[in-house]
């Protein structure tokens, strides 16, 4: 146990002097401000585009289109940010030897996999939540209206989503040499997701509907309870890529 | 008592097999040399012992303890310096032993006191560089204090001298020597005069079959050739010289005869006593007034046993 503190310690250390932490915390800030502002000035720019040549009346931006900011911003760009940044998370310390002095003073590999995915999801949350954070302040002030009641309800889904994502990423980057080889296993998983998604029938248990449905949860058209399955698949599959990431670690050549 | 046994031991890497029904016993307390060519296996049997590598086929015990692959509880004994040692580059020295220390389980007094002495002894004291700023040669020392800090029962190095310069090598060796008692040291090597400096025990690997392991002193005794070393200055008859010889060759004074013409210089190998070798030579000499300008006997050195070995 101490040892996964140690190490996870390590990752911190790492993130903190490699620059990745400071580069991925502004970029996330940057996120969070920006949604309530292109929220705000998307009206003014359609207009500016396109003149008076608009046919229908653009409506007053409301809090609904921070919102739906943030989930597209978040989808769209943080979650690649994160998969670009962390593929090589496992296949770097493989692939320059980093681990040998380490595991041959008794260091479980299992230990090496455990303090990495604390590490991941922590850095994940700590992103996410950043930018929710600064998105919820920037939108109660420019927005007053009513419309997002369920503001930590509609998170939850796409946290979870993110912690099966960095999973996925260790556990590509276990497998692979490289981190190349890592992103585009990673992106393999989630083209395949979203094929899984063109059957309807499936709809309630692909874990990507985790991040497409968030504004209806927001709204509270959509009851969370129906994306149980989903959200449980999603938590069983990242504890399973652990298990997979650990097996195929303590196989592995150093 | 041996602190490593290596029985029976097979690994093959595809088609191209590295090793080869490997049988190896390090004593405990000892340094062994463990010697052999490029490619021979040296590596791969380390990375074998510390459960780097998966066996083929056979066994192996470190501290009467079965070593597993992957997540080997023998390792705790262990400390490993490989070849071209690993590090993070945004960690001090210091900060990395700290690390090393806590992975490995020392208590936190204990841990500075030995960061503290393992810094001094390979000359890292007070460096407060990242290591992305070291040299390869202050690599290689950070990499001998991080297998040492733990006091390991068994320190295995892998070619730990081959990144050192001539001062740093010497170094290091003196090093190595000065842990004799202390811990059991495996060093393979190619450089052979470094084995002779401060092994006691060493094994030759070739071809992937340890050819010889023994005490360095049997190995002298059961391979080396007794020769002697005759100089003549450039304007020695050779031909009556090669006459005379193998005159002295037929009368069963001497068994072999080689010259090196280049450097005037004749190494005979005899299997009589020396000194009514040397009184016979001398004298079969004189008498043709081919004086040489020095004779010596030739001590048996580990690169001519080695070269003789792997024949």
């Amino acid at each position: 146990m101490k040892n996964i503190y140690y190490f996870s310690k390590k990752e911190f250390l790492e993130s903190w002097r490699t620059s990745k932490l400071f580069i991925v915390m502004i970029f996330f800030l940057i996120l969070g401000i920006m949604n309530p502002l292109i929220a705000i000035l998307t009206p003014d720019i359609i207009e500016i585009s396109f003149g008076g040549a608009l046919p229908v009346n653009i409506p007053e931006p409301s809090s609904l289109d921070s919102w739906g900011q943030f989930y597209q911003s978040m989808t769209q760009m943080g979650l690649i940010v994160i998969t670009l940044l962390f593929s090589g998370t496992m296949s770097g310390e493989v692939s320059k030897g980093t681990l040998v002095n380490l595991v041959t003073k008794g260091l479980k590999r299992s230990t090496v996999v455990i303090s990495k995915s604390i590490y991941l999801i922590l850095q994940w949350t700590l992103c996410m939540f950043l930018a929710f954070f600064v998105t919820w302040v920037y939108t109660l002030y420019y927005f007053t209206d009513d419309n997002s009641p369920h503001v930590f309800l509609a998170v939850l889904p796409l946290w979870i989503f993110g912690i099966l994502l960095v999973t996925a990423i260790l556990l590509t980057s276990t497998i692979s040499r490289n981190s190349y080889e890592g992103l585009l296993l990673t992106g393999g998983f989630v083209v395949l997701l979203f094929i899984v998604n063109i059957f309807d029938k499936l709809k309630h248990y692909n874990p990507i509907t985790l991040t497409s449905e968030n504004i209806n949860f927001l709204q509270g058209t959509s009851s969370l309870g129906n994306y149980m399955p989903a959200m449980l698949i999603s938590i069983s599959l990242s504890l399973l890529f652990l298990y997979l990431s650990i097996v195929i670690l303590n196989k592995k050549k150093l | 008592m041996n602190i490593i046994e290596v029985k029976n031991v097979s690994k093959s890497f595809g088609s191209k097999q590295v090793l080869d029904g490997l049988h190896l016993g390090v004593p405990t307390g000892s340094i062994f040399g463990f010697v052999g060519g490029n490619g021979a296996g040296k590596t791969t049997t380390m990375k074998l012992i510390l459960g780097l590598e998966e066996t083929t086929r056979g066994d192996i015990f470190v501290g009467g303890e079965k070593v597993t692959f992957g997540n080997t509880k023998t390792n705790r004994i262990t400390g490993y310096l490989s070849d071209v040692p690993e590090f993070y580059p945004y960690m001090s020295a210091e900060e990395y032993l700290t690390f090393c220390g806590e992975i490995t389980g020392l208590k936190k007094a204990e841990q500075k006191q030995r960061i503290k002495e393992t810094l001094a002894l390979v000359g890292l004291e007070g460096n407060k560089k990242r290591i992305k700023g070291f040299s390869r040669g202050m690599k290689q020392r950070l990499g001998i204090a991080q297998a040492m800090l733990n006091n390991p029962e068994l320190l295995i190095c892998d070619e730990p001298t081959s990144a050192l310069d001539p001062e740093g090598r010497n170094e290091f060796l003196e090093l190595l020597a000065s842990l004799k008692g202390k811990m059991t040291i495996l060093f393979s090597t190619h450089i052979l005069g470094d084995v002779e400096r401060i092994c006691d025990y060493v094994g030759i690997l070739d071809e992937g079959k340890l050819k010889v392991s023994s005490s360095i002193e049997e190995l002298k005794q059961t391979y080396a050739k007794p020769q002697i070393e005759l100089f003549f200055d450039e304007v020695a008859n050779f031909s009556a010289l090669a006459a005379e010889l193998n005159a002295l060759k037929e009368q069963g004074v001497i068994t072999e005869v080689e010259k090196i013409n280049k450097r005037n210089q004749v190494i005979i190998s005899y299997n009589k006593d020396y000194a009514e070798t040397a009184a016979a030579l001398l004298e079969s000499l004189i008498a043709k007034k081919t004086m040489p300008i020095s004779l010596r006997k030739m001590n048996p050195s580990l690169e001519s046993i080695f070269l003789e070995v792997i024949q």
